[in-house]
């Protein structure tokens, strides 16, 4: 067992509170939330539960940190 | 060579349908996508350079991780990155229709490849390692102590989640949420090991969250919004 602190374990255990979309939606959104997350738009409005979804899922979380810097390196533009 | 797919199967929780909204390309995306389905030597230009953007988002996430995978030697992780970009290479054509122009054509074809990059990644992070049986983990967890400060602020709720998961769940649903949530065994290698996908076993973990905060609710216990 990973060694975690009970909060983190409860979080773990019990994920988001609020709705989330699932895996597949997440991938398919990805790419249209980062670049209204770097055009300075309101992401989480526009895409509902796809935040959520990343507090829930560690791997979608890495892959939209990953999408997020990886982007950020060039101009923003839509 | 395989391309990942996270499967057919959404957690389902939205109330609302994701908003869809089909802005005009813009004009590099058409560029793109015109060179693409083009013949010829355009057509090999443009898969030239997408391969080129490719292994950039591969060689990135590959460096993003390297620190956690020092064994590994410099070539071999380039290897895992051309391969993470050939692959997405793959998915991107396949997949070419279902651009609409709603992200940067960069940022879209960029996620294919941070995917099968990181997919690549955990698994090597892992190999060798054994995924812990349950029961193993129930027991490790079952019987952790906590200080005096954590016994006073989430005992209670603590061992009332365990008693929930021993008696609430499906024997497949108490696997899958200790193997993520306790473990931290990555999605894709166990879904792997399962015969399964991502997206049918993050609906299995929902669903297994949601079982529980029901159950708690039902005890009244008030669960932080952000537990």
């Amino acid at each position: 067992m990973e060694p975690r602190d009970p909060t983190t374990i409860l979080r773990r255990l019990l994920g988001p509170a609020d709705p989330e979309v699932g895996c597949d939606t997440c991938f398919a959104e990805l790419d249209r939330f980062v670049d209204l997350e770097l055009a300075g738009e309101d992401a989480d409005a526009t895409i509902p539960g796809l935040r959520a979804h990343l507090d829930g899922c560690p791997a979608c979380r890495e892959e939209h940190e990953s999408l997020l810097a990886l982007a950020s390196e060039r101009p923003s533009s839509l | 060579m395989s391309t990942v797919t996270l499967g057919g199967v959404e957690a389902g929780a939205p109330e609302a349908a994701v908003p869809t909204r089909l802005p005009l390309l813009d004009e590099g995306s058409r560029a793109w996508l015109r060179d693409l389905r083009a013949d010829g030597p355009a057509r090999e230009e443009a898969l030239a350079r997408l391969h080129a953007l490719l292994v950039r988002a591969a060689r990135f996430e590959v460096a993003r991780r390297r620190v956690t995978l020092t064994y590994l030697r410099g070539d071999e992780l380039d290897d895992i990155a051309l391969e993470a970009a050939d692959d997405a290479l793959m998915s991107v054509l396949r997949r070419l229709d279902d651009f609409r122009g709603q992200s940067r054509f960069s940022t879209w074809v960029y996620k294919f490849a941070l995917l099968e990059a990181a997919v690549k990644l955990r698994k090597r992070a892992w190999q060798g390692r054994e995924i812990p049986l349950e029961t193993a983990t129930w027991e490790v967890f079952a019987s952790t102590r906590l200080s005096p400060v954590d016994e006073v602020e989430q005992g209670a709720l603590l061992d009332a989640v365990r008693e929930e998961i021993a008696t609430t769940l499906t024997p497949h649903q108490r696997r899958v949420l200790l193997s993520l949530a306790v473990d931290g065994v990555p999605i894709d290698l166990l879904a792997e090991r399962l015969g399964s996908n991502r997206g049918a076993l993050y609906k299995t973990l929902h669903d297994a969250r949601r079982k529980l905060r029901a159950s708690l609710a039902e005890r009244g216990l008030e669960l932080p919004k952000e537990t």
